[in-house]
């Protein structure tokens, strides 16, 4: 766990303060505890150890957000989703690379509708009231997103088997 | 890692808001009964790597670090041993009782909200103007006195099957499903309607489950299926059809 915690604290802290800018410190305290728990369901050959790593802070801070029942984004949202910087990464992993190629093919509302629910937790009706799009027209832009990282990410997995 | 090249689209829309939260029992149900290994968290994977993605990573204070650190300390007790055969043997026993949960909560919904009654509701159906349109029988077996009609609302998303003298069936061996055509879809996949049994061949009124939005129905078809139904039917056997005029 010490190692775990030296190689991600970064990339978890990150993770939480984007979801909960005010309270990350019990976040990262959580997600650690449930990284432990889940340790042994990791499977190399399925996700790499980073995109595992921020698969379940993703699932932590979402369920918090949805038992505290409380708006998802407490900060400014950026009409245009940056990407994060090469290195920025404990590890570049060939996922993120891969998604990050998709997110900059997507029309920038698809990129905002994606970014918003996977990077930020809204739900859909939260991104149609923050963006001003229609119910409908955010559910294809985050599934269509979603899809097309998913099929890239099929990909790198045959390249690299 | 399982590579789907297709998937139901009712799968892959739940898979997709499994990724984004949390499903209800009645989905979670929904799912399993699509058939999906529920191992499958490739759409969640791709959710955590547009976020690897999209973080600017920034070092977590040393203060922080040591709080938190300790705290963890605190908290664990023992090492990680969930085998991951066991830990997917709970999760199939998780949405087996999720599965009978969302039955329960839908039976409880039901009674709950006081509903109408099928032979109401479609009759309200057809008083709010949607037309009854009037089934036509196959050659098949199971339809050969067939007759009755179906109920549709587009606007609604709801309606209702009328069918009397059509073959009762044994849920275990074979069961009837409905079929959608929707103009806006591709024909070659009608949205599932819903399987269902006949109990009598008196006058039997049947709910309609549409598993997708529909648009513009076209054409409402009845097939055989085997028991549980089908993601996409051979139509090997149809036994009524009906289409708006």
């Amino acid at each position: 766990m010490r190692d775990c915690l030296a190689r991600y604290r970064g990339l978890v802290w990150s993770i939480a303060r984007r979801f909960e800018p005010s309270d990350a410190e019990d976040a990262v305290q959580e997600i650690f505890v449930d990284l432990w728990k889940s340790a042994a369901r990791y499977d190399a050959s399925v996700a790499s150890e980073t995109v595992f790593i921020a698969m379940i802070a993703r699932r932590r801070l979402i369920d918090r957000r949805r038992s505290r029942d409380r708006r998802p984004v407490t900060e400014p949202i950026a009409d245009e989703p940056q990407l994060a910087a090469a290195g920025n990464a404990p590890d570049t992993c060939a996922e993120a690379s891969q998604a990050a190629r998709v997110l900059d093919q997507l029309r920038p509302d698809q990129r905002r509708a994606v970014v918003l629910a996977t990077c930020h937790g809204m739900s859909h009706g939260e991104i149609a009231e923050a963006t001003g799009m229609p119910l409908g027209t955010v559910k294809a832009h985050v599934r269509r997103g979603l899809m097309a990282i998913r099929a890239a990410l099929s990909g790198v997995r045959e390249e690299t088997a | 890692m399982k590579t789907h090249v297709l998937m139901h689209p009712r799968a892959e829309e739940l898979l997709v808001e499994r990724a984004l939260r949390p499903l209800t029992a009645a989905e979670q149900a929904e799912l399993a009964a699509l058939g999906v290994d529920v191992d499958d968290d490739s759409i969640e994977i791709a959710a955590a790597a547009a976020l690897v993605a999209t973080t600017h990573v920034e070092p977590m204070p040393d203060e922080v670090l040591d709080r938190v650190a300790a705290r963890i300390a605190g908290a664990l007790d023992g090492p990680p041993v969930i085998p991951i055969d066991r830990a997917r043997r709970r999760a199939r026993w998780l949405v087996a009782i999720a599965a009978a949960a969302g039955i329960v909560i839908v039976i409880g919904l039901y009674a709950r909200r006081g509903e109408l009654a099928p032979a109401d509701a479609r009759a309200a159906l057809i008083g709010d103007g949607s037309r009854a349109l009037p089934w036509t029988a196959t050659a098949d077996t199971a339809a050969k006195s067939a007759s009755g009609d179906v109920v549709w609302s587009d606007v609604k998303q709801r309606g209702y099957m009328r069918f009397v003298g059509l073959a009762v069936n044994d849920p275990t061996a074979w069961q009837y499903q409905l079929w959608i055509f929707d103009r806006t879809r591709d024909q070659a996949y009608p949205v599932d309607g819903g399987v269902f049994d006949v109990s009598s061949t008196g006058e039997v009124i049947v709910p309609i489950s549409a598993k997708l939005h529909v648009d513009q129905a076209t054409l409402f078809a009845v097939t055989v299926e085997r028991p549980g139904g089908v993601v996409v039917s051979k139509r090997e056997r149809i036994v009524v059809m009906a289409k708006p005029s």
